[in-house]
């Protein structure tokens, strides 16, 4: 197992600071698939623990931005970008940062969850295995932790060694958020986690989000604008590529400063 | 700074709720003037059919006031409006309960006008005039405040306010002196003081009206504000 220091020139958990206001920082980030600007110079400070989200209409851009947090989209061919992305202060393009420890640090939870074919067990210690993590007391206070952390334990804690596709829609989410937690990333990036849930599997995840923000920065794509202000302090509204309004989740949804965010929350377009 | 939307709503049952709803509100108003109209016609014209006109149809603006509300929790528990809707519909249910508490000061009036009925006019009636043209014009340009979204009126409407309250207190002190002077006349002058009340209170409720549409058009809370600004320094 290659330690996490020598392969992460970026701070540890240990140094975080809690309540850092710029914790990521975008700065005038453009981003272009083939020729099509999907990002138009957008600037934005996230700050440490606490919940981001991000609300805008299909196409516009904020899953592209959420995607690069984790240098994700360049796994798409004739992507490019301008600008800069830094977390606590390093540039994630930092020809010194390895994208695999970047990712470790950074975990993901997408749309449709997306259990591996394996026990519910070996789903969490996935990302430890891979990391060269044989310690068996490990794996187990991992899975308890992660399990626990993800409010799954309960549900799953005489079930961890069956196969983890027999879980609900609900529970095989709460399932990834769990192995997402499990590399004990400080950024976990949701992009649209609860639109194949019912309501109270979203209600679940939701009251996780809450009690996650406490150990990681959360920064979560949603079209659900309830959801939007019921998780975060924080809301971007992105319309076109462009970052229209960035501000506290309560002045969003209540007086917004600006005329599209108005119109888009109040279901006037989008 | 606030935003203004420009366009409808997508879901057109939205719009058509939320106008229902503005709808109730200038509805409860007019009937509200038409009442005080009456129970002032009653007290001026010394008819009592007037003032039980106005008592009688208070009861259906008490019904509308209930609408309101059923219809303001309505559209949030079916379209959870937020931004300039969802204080479009706090403001809508507060405006209809001042409303409603400005025609129960009808009834209030039409009271006194019967119980001032029963005995020969007192000259000192008209020193209402002053007071009752200034709360009715109150009254209308809330309203009108409220179904133009015209928060720069409203904003005029507060101040008035302690226009009414001045003339609120010369009166009662002129009846109350009156009273000592024409002792025989006194539950008459009482009477008097207690309308004269009414019409201070509805210049009260037309300034709580004016404060909500405030808030729905700018989203700012201009209530109690030498209170708040003490609390921010």
């Amino acid at each position: 197992m290659i330690p996490a220091e020598n392969i992460l020139p970026l701070p540890l958990t240990d140094d975080f600071v809690p309540g850092e206001s710029n914790f990521i920082q975008v700065k005038d980030f453009k981003f272009f698939y083939g020729k099509k600007r999907a990002l138009h110079g957008i600037t934005l400070d996230i700050p440490s623990r606490q919940v981001t989200a991000f609300i805008g209409p299909s196409g516009c851009g904020k899953s592209t931005l959420l995607r690069n947090f984790n240098r994700m989209n360049e796994l798409i061919p004739g992507v490019r970008h301008e600008g800069d992305i830094t977390i606590h202060g390093t540039s994630i393009y930092d020809p010194s940062v390895e994208i695999i420890a970047l990712r470790r640090r950074i975990g993901m939870v997408f749309q449709k969850s997306n259990p591996f074919p394996m026990s519910i067990y070996e789903n969490i210690v996935y990302p430890l295995r891979i990391a060269g993590q044989k310690d068996r007391s490990v794996l187990d206070e991992t899975v308890e932790r992660c399990l626990r952390s993800a409010a799954l334990w309960e549900e799953a804690k005489d079930r961890l060694h069956d196969s983890a596709l027999g879980l609900s829609g609900g529970q095989m989410q709460r399932l990834c958020i769990a192995r997402a937690v499990a590399s004990r990333p400080e950024i976990l990036l949701m992009d649209e986690p609860c639109s194949a849930l019912d309501p109270i599997a979203t209600a679940k995840v939701e009251e996780l989000i809450v009690e996650l923000k406490k150990d990681f920065t959360i920064v979560i794509v949603t079209h659900n604008m309830q959801q939007a202000s019921r998780v975060s302090e924080l809301t971007a509204f992105f319309y076109l590529g462009n970052l229209v309004e960035f501000d506290d989740t309560k002045k969003i949804f209540t007086n917004p400063s600006q005329k599209q965010t108005e119109e888009y929350i109040t279901g006037r377009f989008g | 700074m606030h935003a203004e939307p420009s366009r409808p709503h997508t879901l057109t049952s939205f719009t058509a709720e939320l106008d229902q709803l503005r709808n109730s509100v200038l509805r409860i108003s007019s009937l509200t003037r038409l009442n005080l109209e009456n129970a002032i016609k009653g007290l001026f014209e010394r008819d009592d059919d007037w003032c039980n006109n106005s008592i009688a149809d208070d009861e259906e603006i008490d019904l509308l006031e209930m609408q309101i509300d059923r219809e303001g929790i309505e559209v949030m528990s079916r379209f959870q409006p937020v931004a300039s809707d969802l204080r479009e519909v706090i403001s809508s249910i507060k405006i209809g309960a001042n409303i409603e508490r400005v025609a129960d000061q009808a009834v209030n009036i039409a009271r006194r006008a019967r119980k001032l009925n029963e005995h020969p006019e007192l000259p000192e009636l008209h020193l209402l005039d002053e007071m009752i043209k200034f709360s009715f014009e109150m009254f209308d340009d809330a309203v009108r405040a409220f179904a133009e979204r015209n928060a720069e009126l409203a904003k005029r409407i507060k101040p008035r306010d302690k226009e009414l309250d001045r003339l609120n207190r010369e009166l009662t002190e002129t009846l109350v002196n009156k009273m000592q002077d024409d002792a025989k006349n006194l539950p008459g002058y009482l009477n008097l003081i207690f309308i004269s009340r009414c019409l201070e209170r509805i210049g009260d409720h037309c300034s709580n009206i004016a404060e909500d549409i405030v808030f729905a058009v700018h989203a700012q809370d201009i209530r109690h504000l030498a209170q708040a600004n003490r609390v921010a320094s």
